[in-house]
């Protein structure tokens, strides 16, 4: 192929040459780091809740009468929850997983509390609360109803045995298996693990502990208490519906504040990643696009500006597709150029972004990918053009002037 | 000169409107992008109260884990505890100073219509509306004697005083707070400071508080922070008072030092505090306080995610390849006009003239551009806001400094683009073009 | 070599045809140099392009070296262009971004030589033009009838079997003008047909014989070339 006297007569004619690979390299460099971006986010985000989410919903109840009982009240909820048609499981619960607040704890292995410490996300919740999440302990076992304390939230001492998630094991005691072993909690009071759960996911999807949970055997008795609810799937919205009416018959003295879907705390938590998620994307969308628009831009042009060249080429011998082939080539020259800059700045850029923000380095066959799309968008965006050179008919080469 | 160049712009742009359309497009695009981005960014990292900046200081003390620094602004606690905010109020060594916090409280109206709801109070001392320059729409802040007396008053933001009294002059009017009867002393205007900067803690770009109460009422109320609350060591007895007294920190502490020997004498007067602490036994690590202004205080606490600014860099950089595009349009554009160039160089322009010429040009396509991209910027913003609750999309919107910096962008942007073509095509010698057949 | 045979070639627009050519005979010799000469408008221009397979045509057949050419596609005429055909252009046509070697370099790139072999010939072909030394030169750099001269040489480089040259010494002035038929001559000594289309009599003079177009149509010219009398008839020349 004519490679170098199509780079020579590139070298002497630079600049809308050096305008598109400016552009493909920056386009590469977006792009790549964009998409990996992206793609690093929804992982995240797909990563199994150990839960039933799309089937929970969370109460949360305001009491305002001073002769308020906590304690018969949290029972009284709970029959009522239980015995609505489609509920599944109900349980008390002090925060609501995946929504971006709740409780942690950092845990030790010593009772002198030395040293360093495992956070973790703390979970109260009674017997039914596993079952009203949709885990299950797959080493030991569940609280009975006797383990469960019901506590104020003021004179709270943390209970004696807890069920933790693997993850909060691998980090606690590497290796071994984490049934029976004891860790402290802000005092040399022991706490046995009694069950191990698989996976849960906790209150911070950011947060590197967000697979570390302990739960606790604990209800609070506040004049402010919430309740975690599941039910059959298909038929959370209209239990919700019955849930609020329900509830807010029942008691005097106290009101329901909100009802609503565990996705939905879910969601306004993943607003803003999800908004970033949405302009990374019409970005990369639109950058490929004006990307290619300028190749074609540039392409017709130059097109335009060598009609006469064209058409002497055709005079001399070249057959319609030489002439497709020539702008092809030339273009992926072009391209490659602004490929191998791109390499570089993509990775530049992400560099900076890893070392600046949050974000994590980026996997290498990203690049080649990405080049391999360019290279694609190129070769499709010169190809109009190309073909129109191709159109010019041999006579102009006769044509004075 | 001026005006006939700017006549002579537009003529070319309506002579070829395609080319045209597509240069504005691309540079509405990119501008566009940026401008959703940038304002996203200025609200986010906008200081209401700058013209008090060097003023209002955020308070912070060491009183953390021995064996393990917090996790925050200066590796130290953002909040305070109870027993060092009081102790410090106490003191008022400085012009003013404040401590603050958010609790849930029920409210029930007297009007049997409006049913109890929660709302969101901030308990605090009446030092935090001058400092805060809150403004008021009836009465005003509660006296000294309120806060000294634990009296049960309360200021109302505008949206409570419109939802329970339809917006009227509601002083002198009472509310039931947990089961208490509160007296309306002041209601505020509409307050909703973006960010929230007196508590970056909670929530830094939520609405404003439902209403306020004197601090004093924690102890009696025995009212807990519905923010956030870290220990790292267990409250010796399991009693509020036992919690109050812990090394919990829940509280917001502000000084107003208005001069910088205010400011020497109040970081004096922490440092010494510290020392008499760490006597008694508190103040396990490295004796450490800080005091931050406003900017700083926003800055250290990274109220702008980085997310905004990932996009912020990367909407830059878009608009990069926007510009380049641009430039080999202009380039193409002024390359097949190089007859009329010709002309009018053997008409007698000078290169400068011409030059300023087609720069005029290129600056009307980008103010053309710029306009666009506006429009691109608020519909993007407003797609944005769509996706975001409507306290994080308050930050998606557009003020009229965005729009300026827009335009300003755009035309200079634009300008600067055009540069190397008009340079490229005004040096060409005008024989060239004027091929006499 | 050329063999044309009422050749018509009608140019339509919505409005209006023109006949280009009508009825347009000539035959060229193997080893002739003729010189096909017209006034603007004669239709001399069409004549070289559809020789030169540039253009295709309407009625009438063309012979080539021996080759029907009348219906070829579009491959096979680029293919006879290349191979057969040498083109010398009033213009020069040299493309600006590539030097000299390069320039002349160009069809015998189409023509699928192996490296070695163009650069044999790219050198010869600027030896017998006598540039070889301008070898990394560009156009910009070179006088007009230098440049013409490197045109010769790519139209040379291919071994053509004619060579179909437009007024190839418009552009230049009478001392590189000389040059450049001195070269043009020379080549027809060697053996190759050329047919040079012009619109000057001196140039006309150096050929073997002259041809006259017009309207489309090749004269007859009972001409004494001193007199300048002319007597037109239509005749097959």
């Amino acid at each position: 192929m004519e490679i170098r006297p199509i780079l020579s007569a590139l070298l002497r004619n630079k600049t809308g040459a050096i305008l598109i690979a400016l552009q493909i390299a920056l386009t590469l460099a977006i792009i790549c780091n964009s998409v990996f971006i992206i793609h690093d986010r929804m992982v995240k985000m797909a990563r199994p809740t150990g839960m039933d989410a799309d089937n929970l919903f969370v109460v949360d109840m305001t009491a305002y009468s001073p002769t308020f009982n906590a304690e018969s009240a949290i029972h009284d909820h709970l029959d009522l929850l239980r015995g609505i048609p489609g509920v599944v499981d109900v349980s008390p619960s002090q925060a609501i997983p995946l929504s971006g607040g709740g409780w942690s704890d950092g845990l030790y292995n010593n009772p002198e509390q030395k040293g360093a410490n495992t956070g973790a996300g703390v979970f109260h919740m009674d017997e039914h609360g596993l079952n009203t999440l949709g885990a299950k302990v797959s080493e030991g076992r569940n609280f009975t109803h006797d383990d469960v304390q019901y506590q104020n939230q003021d004179t709270y001492i943390h209970p004696s045995i807890a069920i933790v998630t693997r993850a909060l094991g691998e980090k606690m005691f590497p290796g071994q298996d984490p049934m029976g072993k004891v860790f402290y909690e802000n005092d040399p009071k022991p706490v046995t693990i009694i069950g191990v759960v698989d996976t849960l996911e906790g209150y911070w999807p950011s947060w590197e502990g967000f697979e570390r949970q302990i739960i606790f055997p604990t209800v609070f008795t506040r004049p402010n208490n919430r309740y975690m609810v599941r039910t059959l799937p298909g038929q959370r919205d209209a239990v919700m519906k019955v849930a609020e009416q329900k509830l807010g018959d029942s008691h005097d003295g106290d009101f329901v504040r909100h009802v609503r879907a565990l996705t939905w705390y879910r969601d306004r938590n993943n607003e803003s990643d999800h908004a970033l998620l949405v302009m990374l994307t019409v970005m990369s969308g639109l950058i490929l696009a004006i990307t290619a628009l300028g190749i074609v831009g540039l392409a017709s042009f130059s097109v335009s500006q060598r009609t006469k060249q064209i058409g002497t080429r055709r005079a001399l011998g070249a057959r319609r597709r030489d002439i497709v082939n020539y702008f092809m080539t030339e273009n992926w020259l072009i391209t490659s150029i602004g490929v191998t800059l791109g390499s570089i700045f993509a990775v530049a850029l992400n560099y900076w972004l890893v070392s600046l923000f949050k974000v994590p380095p980026i996997s290498w066959y990203y690049i080649p990918v990405g080049v391999l799309c360019l290279w694609a968008l190129g070769l499709l965006a010169v190809l109009g053009p190309a073909l129109k050179a191709a159109a010019i008919p041999p006579a102009i080469a006769t044509r004075s002037v | 000169m001026f005006v006939y160049n700017l006549r002579l712009a537009l003529l070319s742009m309506r002579r070829n409107p395609v080319l045209t359309l597509l240069m504005v497009s691309a540079i509405a695009i990119g501008i566009g992008m940026s401008t959703t981005c940038l304002a996203i960014f200025h609200v986010m990292s906008g200081n209401p109260i700058a013209y008090k900046n060097d003023q209002l200081y955020a308070v912070q003390l060491d009183n953390w884990d021995p064996a393990e620094a917090y996790t925050g602004p200066h590796d130290m606690p953002t909040q305070v505890t109870y027993l060092d905010a009081t102790a410090l109020m106490k003191a008022a060594k400085a012009p003013h100073q404040n401590v603050a916090f958010v609790s849930g409280l029920t409210l029930q109206s007297d009007n049997p219509a409006i049913k109890p709801y929660l709302i969101v109070a901030r308990v605090t001392y009446n030092d935090f509306f001058p400092m805060f320059d809150t403004p008021f729409e009836y009465g005003g802040p509660w006296g000294n004697d309120a806060d000294q007396g634990a009296q049960q008053v309360t200021v109302l933001s505008e949206e409570t005083n419109e939802k329970l009294f339809g917006g009227a002059n509601s002083v002198g009017k009472e509310v039931t707070l947990d089961n208490r009867r509160f007296r309306v002393v002041g209601v505020l205007k509409k307050w909703n400071p973006t960010p929230k900067f007196y508590d970056l803690e909670n929530g830094a770009l939520d609405d404003g508080e439902d209403l306020y109460i004197p601090f004093s009422l924690t102890q009696p109320m025995e009212l807990h922070s519905f923010g956030n609350n870290s220990c790292w060591k267990d409250t010796s007895d399991h009693t509020f008072q036992g919690y109050l007294n812990s090394e919990c920190v829940w509280l917001q502490f502000w000084a107003e030092l208005p001069t910088a020997a205010a400011r020497d004498d109040y970081q004096q007067f922490l440092n010494d505090y510290v020392k008499e602490q760490k006597k008694a036994g508190r103040f396990p690590r490295p004796a450490k306080t800080y005091l931050s202004n406003v900017d700083e205080w926003l800055k250290t606490n990274k109220v702008v995610p980085d997310e905004v600014r990932v996009l912020v860099a990367l909407s830059f950089m878009f608009l990069a390849v926007c510009m380049l595009n641009t430039i080999g349009l202009i380039l193409a554009k002024f390359l097949r006009r190089s007859g009329e160039i010709g002309l009018r160089r053997a008409l007698g322009a000078s290169r400068m003239a011409l030059f300023r010429q087609y720069l005029v040009e290129t600056g009307v396509i980008g103010l053309g551009g710029g306009l666009l991209g506006i429009g691109v910027g608020w519909i993007g913003l407003f797609g944005l806001r769509h996706m975001l609750s409507s306290d994080a999309g308050r930050a998606a919107h557009l003020d009229w400094t965005m729009v300026g910096v827009g335009l300003l962008l755009a035309v200079v942007a634009s300008m600067l683009a055009g540069i190397y073509p008009a340079w490229r095509v005004v040096r060409i010698p005008p024989a060239l073009y004027l091929k006499i057949q | 070599m050329l063999k044309m045979e009422n050749i018509s070639k009608i140019y339509r627009t919505d409005v209006v045809q023109t006949h280009a050519l009508r009825d347009f005979s000539l035959d060229v010799k193997e080893g002739e140099f003729v010189a096909v000469m017209g006034p603007s408008g004669s239709g001399k221009s069409t004549f070289l392009n559809i020789a030169g397979l540039l253009e295709s045509f309407d009625g009438g057949s063309y012979t080539l070296d021996g080759e029907d050419v009348s219906h070829l596609n579009d491959d096979d005429r680029s293919r006879i262009r290349n191979e057969r055909i040498g083109f010398i252009f009033q213009g020069f046509n040299l493309i600006p971004d590539l030097n000299v070697s390069d320039n002349v370099d160009v069809p015998l790139r189409y023509r699928g030589f192996k490296a070695a072999e163009r650069a044999r010939r790219v050198q010869a072909a600027l030896e017998t033009v006598g540039l070889a030394s301008r070898m990394k030169h560009v156009p910009a750099q070179l006088s007009g009838g230098q440049q013409q001269r490197v045109a010769i040489a790519r139209a040379l480089a291919g071994e053509p079997r004619i060579l179909l040259a437009d007024e190839p010494t418009g552009n230049l002035d009478s001392l590189m003008a000389r040059q450049v038929l001195d070269l043009i001559e020379g080549i027809n000594e060697s053996g190759t047909t050329i047919v040079m289309v012009t619109h000057d009599p001196e140039l006309a003079k150096r050929a073997h014989r002259s041809v006259h177009v017009l309207d489309g149509q090749v004269m007859d010219l009972k001409a004494v070339p001193d007199t300048g009398k002319r007597e037109t008839k239509g005749v097959q020349a």
